[in-house]
């Protein structure tokens, strides 16, 4: 006779967890307005979207689009440069390993979490009330979404760097900014370039629907055709928007590549 | 002494990285008609606005309609990550390379691939004239895009598995089910359970968002509130979401990690 170890018996995470998750699925199908039957009722009236949607108008996105995309990407250019240039030394202030000082680490970090919670759209609206509507606004709030994404990717990095080259620096009599700018920051230098690219790509991506909030790039031109139910001009849009991105990140790609 | 140089290609690409962003940066500036005398006055005018949100609007009126609009982000977002779950786990086994057939598995990556192309909102916005305006369109995009991503995701975790017990099974009698069951899924839950929390924490600043456009949530509220300039009552609303934001995230980050770190065990 084989002696099977018991089972042991399951977490309160599972046995609470599961119930929990399953009657909180349920409440929310509920006050979201969940309905199969009308949901059957309206997708019969799907023609109204797809027939337009299926049927682009390319000659008119191109005539219109051209100047829109190149505002798009400039937007992207610009707030990823400056977003990851400010987050750079702020998240040697937000590391342990790099910041000596308690209360100011968890300032900045508290900082960047804030940051981080708006999502890029209300940044959006936000500088559109303050500095006007257009571009600007849009470079604005990318800046802060570039920040927010870069200071925690960048802070968690120097966080892990190798005290080594610090404390040899420290040894030979630096100060704690010598000892910084010379061992911490050119370790995490390779890691700073490729988050820079990753977030260039994650801003152009944005950048495409700022404009519906009125600050700037090609979703203004979205915004427009959208209130009038234009989806025969929307979808050739869409799909330049897909094809740019993707050109841009392979761009992106090939660029890392070579440099690290 | 004698400092070695570093090698001429190195500086030659240094150089030219410079200047290729600096120019980048300046020609974007001069497009977007970003000049000197705006960038100097923004603090102002954002200090303006940041003032005018204080003291924050917590009438009684204000709260009742806005913690119902907050919480209703947070259904969006739970349903729309319940919808990705459910539908991508079956397509994340097509997807798996180890799992399903060569051909199979590069079709089902590919359509993946195309659902994860468009942004939550552009699918809202498609949806909108469709199904209404109101918080199931913006369920819906977001469990949509969250099959594309959440599909790969699990694909990936699927394709690095250990094959061991796989070959057990076999060994053993299992038929290609059984690999499945008792094989692949165990090994796979607890990433996949803690990915499906991880896309909740994305749905979450996402759904906040879609209100925007007429597809429910807090995002309505804000931009109605910044229209009418009504600037307390917008303070408000963004303190609230950064609230619920930060709660949830808080409770989800926690449970991930006790799901991938396993209980610890007091020795």
């Amino acid at each position: 006779m084989i002696n099977i170890p018991k089972k042991p018996p399951p977490s309160y995470l599972v046995t609470i967890g599961i119930p929990f998750s399953i009657l909180f699925t349920v409440f929310s199908f509920q006050r979201v307005g969940f309905n199969l039957q009308d949901f059957r009722e309206n997708l019969a009236n799907r023609a109204i979207v797809t027939d337009p949607l299926f049927n682009p108008k390319w000659s008119w996105a191109w005539e219109n689009t051209a100047d829109a995309m190149v505002e798009t990407v400039q937007i992207a250019i610009l707030a990823s440069i400056v977003g990851c240039a400010v987050a750079l030394p702020l998240s040697f202030y937000a590391s342990r390993a790099t910041n000596l000082n308690k209360y100011s680490y968890f300032l900045y970090k508290s900082f960047l979490n804030l940051v981080r919670t708006i999502p890029d759209l209300f940044w959006a609206m936000l500088f559109t009330v303050a500095v006007g509507i257009g571009p600007f606004a849009g470079v604005l709030a990318l800046i802060m979404f570039s920040l927010a994404i870069m200071g925690k990717l960048l802070s968690e990095t120097i966080d892990s760097i190798d005290p080594g080259p610090m404390e040899a620096a420290k040894a030979t009599g630096s100060s704690h900014n010598q000892t910084v700018f010379t061992s911490a920051l050119p370790q995490v230098l390779p890691n700073f370039t490729a988050y820079f690219l990753y977030i260039f790509e994650l801003c152009i991506r944005a950048s495409v629907i700022l404009g519906l909030v009125g600050a700037g790039g090609v979703g203004r031109i979205i915004e427009t055709q959208r209130i009038f139910l234009r989806f025969d001009r929307i979808s050739p849009i869409i799909v330049i928007i897909l094809v740019v991105v993707i050109l841009i990140e392979q761009f992106s790609v090939w660029i890392r590549r070579k440099i690290l | 002494m004698n400092i070695p140089k570093q090698p001429i290609s190195q500086r030659i690409l240094k150089y030219t990285l410079t200047t290729a962003i600096v120019f980048a940066s300046l020609w974007s500036a001069a497009g977007l008609e970003i000049t000197i005398e705006r960038i100097i006055d923004a603090p102002r005018q954002i200090g303006i606005l940041v003032g005018a949100m204080f003291p924050l609007d917590t009438s009684q009126e204000a709260i009742d309609r806005i913690i119902p609009k907050v919480f209703e982000s947070l259904f969006i977002a739970w349903a729309g990550t319940v919808i990705g779950a459910i539908f991508s786990f079956p397509v994340s086994f097509l997807a798996a390379q180890n799992v399903a057939v060569g051909a199979v598995s590069k079709i089902t990556k590919q359509i993946l691939n195309a659902i994860r192309a468009f942004p939550e909102l552009i699918l809202a916005f498609v949806f909108l004239p469709i199904t209404g305006l109101g918080a199931f369109t913006g369920t819906l995009a977001l469990g949509i895009h969250s099959i594309g991503t959440l599909g790969k995701l699990s694909s990936e975790v699927i394709e690095g598995i250990d094959e061991g017990p796989l070959e057990a099974i076999k060994s053993s009698g299992g038929s290609k089910i059984n690999e499945l069951i008792f094989g692949v899924i165990p090994q796979v839950m607890p990433t996949i359970t803690s990915y499906w929390l991880y896309r909740f924490e994305i749905n979450l600043r996402a759904s906040a968002v879609l209100g925007v456009i007429g597809a429910g949530g807090v995002g309505q509220e804000l931009i109605n509130q910044l229209r009418f300039r009504d600037f307390p009552r917008a303070g408000t609303v963004l303190i609230c979401t950064i609230a619920l934001v930060l709660i949830a995230d808080a409770i989800s980050a926690s449970i991930r990690n006790r799901i991938i770190q396993g209980k610890v065990v007091k020795s």
